[in-house]
């Protein structure tokens, strides 16, 4: 099994119908934008930034767009952190050697405020006013889409990550995500990413229901929590054939799946959801969960499924409880909640800029900042190890084609692991994923990095995907 | 056996919608401001009953000791100086006074509170409910809100017409050139009256920071359904908003019930057919526009 297989010929079992109709993109309103307002503006725009470019030939100027404010912000909130190691890593610090002139680099940050069309305004002006040679981008489609948009039309190098890479390929005009969960139409010229997309999801997930199924009673029957959004819709469509597609070709016997319904965002009432959901399919209650809601709709279904007695065996959840803050407004009816986890402190990975082992990042990052780490740090911090990488393959950092070229072809170890952006396995060209694991919540531990204890605390329970990570708990079910 | 679960479960949500509109029935009755902030300000109770009541060392299930106080008090301040200063001009005027309160707050919330969720935590209270048969279950706190909507209307209900100062207050809202002409200081009035209001907002806020978590937008959703419950009930009859709300609970549970996706708009038929019909909602009375 693997993702390589869905774009194979032989790899019937691997359809996933229903992908045609997904298109994130459209919803942002996008392609309309880059096919009307900004045709015009990007000529101008790209002169102007080359001619930018041409006078500050000492410099490497790097523009990061994140989202500081907003509904996104839990994703940027170790922004200042990062970006002060990443500043102080010699490379910045002191500058690079590139053939045989030395650059200094610059690292300009703007904000999106979660808000699509000011993601895209602060994009040019980076371009415009900054004269930015590189930009990276994070966290959500909201952010990584308009910000990549905008680059492509530019001319300007661009390197994303923090979102599936589906809805970021659906993004750019004429690509869209084929049959079998393939990426159709040709790879962006100057935009890269690195992320991972659903097959991964149901490859997390998936090895955590079979074994909970063969420790417990539970009926295989699972529940699936969509909203009537882009990012439900999108789930509704993909998650149960790419299920089948994965689960069958590894022989496992078929799963049952149970639609919630596309209920509107921030409900009040989920009674008549959990009814389906207790009512199941073919006598049998769903015993395992999936969700993708926005963080205070989880909150209020969950707290309801436990006064209306629905206790499925095993929840993995998508887009919420991964942070901290999901965790503790929820209490107690957060233990054993699973979700996915990109960056953890107990993987084996260091720094490539400096050599900084993941769990002295998250043990500083906590000393420092007295918060809890999260794991947007290690993307984020990530993002800055790649371009160094790219410019290491350049003879002239502010030749913004070679630029992009070189991005498409970074291959390095880094914090969040080993990271290929034109391995054959990749979705397309320029398009590097990671592996996730599974992680549980429960109460925390001075046995975890830092030795500080949190109330609770993530820890990896499901290391299927990525077996660099070592397992730090056992994987018990959300409900006995 | 399905259709009284749609049932109970419809007059639950009912009496939480009731509680939520209450204040803005009030608000919109006695002194015909509708305020856009209504919402936020609930927000606001709730972000109090996270922050401010830790520190008295209070069980967070008992913050509604310290919250509608404060919130009693502000209610009057505010009406005194800001929504006085703004229905002295005209009616447009408070809608884009209380327009711009609710900006203000959402961003002030954001700046000091970020965007993190917060959930007033009552323990394992919040799981726990009470079986009536296989499909049925009310929760304990679903239940407290029905119980504390009924209870507050019924208070307010008393309040208003058997004491001297809620008869002032019917008085003011029925005729204010009248009452002002028989004694009556109705910028006090209004004070009071606004106090009330903003009480029973902080009850909701804190009902809806147990129900869910809060972030510094979260009033804008509710905002929406009081305005319907307010609607459905009719202006100006505090009973009115319960029977209002818990017909659009139900409305919206039988929806549901069909599917979720029909869930608001089976809310919003309810809420155009008593428009269509009943324009001064069930319980209203009908106004002679002069």
């Amino acid at each position: 099994m693997g993702i390589e297989e869905s774009s194979g010929t032989g790899s019937q079992e691997r359809t996933i119908p229903g992908w045609g109709s997904v298109e994130f993109g459209r919803r942002l309103g996008l392609k309309a934008v880059a096919g009307t307002a900004l045709v015009g503006g990007m000529a101008a725009l790209a002169e102007a930034s080359a001619s930018a470019a041409a006078l500050k030939s000492g410099t490497i100027k790097i523009g990061y767009v994140t989202p500081s404010t907003g509904s996104l912000a839990d994703f940027a909130g170790p922004d200042k952190f990062v970006l002060s190691l990443v500043r102080s890593a010699s490379q910045f610090a002191k500058g690079i050697t590139i053939g045989k002139t030395k650059y200094k680099i610059e690292v300009t940050v703007k904000n999106s405020q979660s808000d699509p069309s000011i993601a895209s305004t602060v994009t040019t002006e980076l371009i415009q006013q900054t004269g930015v040679d590189l930009i990276v981008t994070s966290s959500a489609p909201e952010t990584t889409i308009p910000v990549s948009v905008v680059c492509e039309g530019a001319g300007v190098p661009c390197l994303s990550t923090v979102c599936p890479w589906e809805a970021w390929w659906g993004g750019f005009t004429g690509n869209s995500i084929g049959a079998a969960g393939n990426a159709v139409g040709a790879p962006p010229e100057y935009c890269t990413m690195f992320f991972f997309g659903v097959p991964e999801f149901v490859e997390c997930f998936l090895p955590m229901w079979n074994r909970v199924l063969k420790t417990t009673s539970a009926n295989q029957v699972y529940a699936g929590m969509f909203p009537n959004d882009s990012d439900g819709n999108a789930f509704r469509a993909a998650w149960p054939p790419t299920l089948s597609a994965i689960n069958s070709a590894e022989g496992g016997t078929p799963w049952t799946f149970v639609d919630g319904g596309a209920y509107t965002d921030l409900a009040t009432d989920y009674t008549a959801m959990i009814e389906l959901f207790k009512a199941g399919s073919g006598g049998k209650s769903c015993d395992f969960f999936i969700n993708c809601p926005l963080p205070p709709d989880f909150n209020t279904f969950w707290k309801q499924a436990s006064q209306q007695d629905w206790n499925p065996k095993l929840a993995t959840v998508a887009k919420v409880m991964l942070f901290p803050t999901d965790v503790y407004a929820l209490g107690d009816l957060s233990n054993n909640v699973a979700t996915d986890c990109w960056f953890s402190p107990n993987a084996p990975y260091k720094s490539s800029l400096t050599g900084m082992t993941a769990s002295t990042f998250a043990a500083n990052y906590q000393k420092v900042t007295g918060q809890q780490w999260v794991q947007s740090m290690g993307s984020t911090y990530s993002l800055f190890e790649v371009i160094v990488e790219a410019f290491k393959k350049v003879k002239d950092p502010h030749d913004r084609k070679a630029v992009a070229n070189a991005l498409k072809e970074v291959s390095y170890d880094g914090i969040c692991g080993p990271l290929n952006f034109s391995a054959k396995t990749n979705p397309a060209k320029g398009v590097g994923i990671i592996k996730p694991v599974g992680i549980q919540w429960k109460p925390g531990s001075t046995e975890l990095v830092g030795h500080k204890k949190f109330a609770w605390s993530p820890w990896v329970v499901d290391n299927t995907l990525n077996k660099h990570i070592p397992l730090q708990a056992t994987l018990e079910p959300t409900n006995a | 056996m399905i259709w009284l679960n749609v049932i109970v479960s419809g007059v639950l949500l009912g009496g939480f919608y009731a509680l939520f509109a209450c204040g803005l029935s009030l608000m919109f009755g006695v002194m015909k401001i509708i305020n856009l902030a209504h919402g936020d300000m609930a927000v606001v109770a709730g972000y109090t009953a996270v922050f401010l009541v830790p520190k008295f060392h209070l069980p967070e299930v008992w913050s509604f000791l310290v919250v509608v106080p404060i919130f009693a008090l502000l209610g009057y301040v505010v009406q005194r100086t800001l929504l006085q200063k703004s229905i002295d001009r005209d009616p447009f005027t408070t809608l884009l006074v209380t327009f711009g309160l609710s900006v203000v707050i959402e961003n002030l919330l954001l700046e000091i509170y970020t965007a993190n969720a917060q959930s007033i935590n009552i323990g394992s209270l919040i799981a726990k409910s009470w079986q009536v048969n296989n499909t049925i279950y009310v929760s304990y706190l679903s239940l407290t809100v029905l119980i504390v909507s009924v209870v507050v209307l019924a208070a307010l209900q008393l309040f208003l017409s058997k004491t001297s100062t809620g008869r002032q207050i019917r008085a003011v809202s029925d005729d204010r050139e009248a009452a002002q002409l028989c004694g009556t200081n109705y910028r006090h009035i209004f004070g009071v009256a606004s106090s009330l209001a903003f009480a029973t907002v902080a009850l909701a806020g804190i009902a809806f920071g147990m129900y869910t978590s809060l972030s510094p937008t979260a009033g804008g959703v509710n905002l929406l359904f009081a305005f319907e419950t307010v609607v459905i009930g009719g202006i100006g009859s505090l009973w009115g908003t319960l029977i209002g709300g818990i017909l659009l609970g139900i409305a919206q549970q039988f929806g549901a019930h069909f599917n979720e996706q029909y869930t608001v708009l089976a809310g919003n038929v309810l809420f155009l057919l008593v428009l269509a019909i009943r324009p001064q909602g069930l319980f209203g009375k009908k106004v002679v526009m002069s």
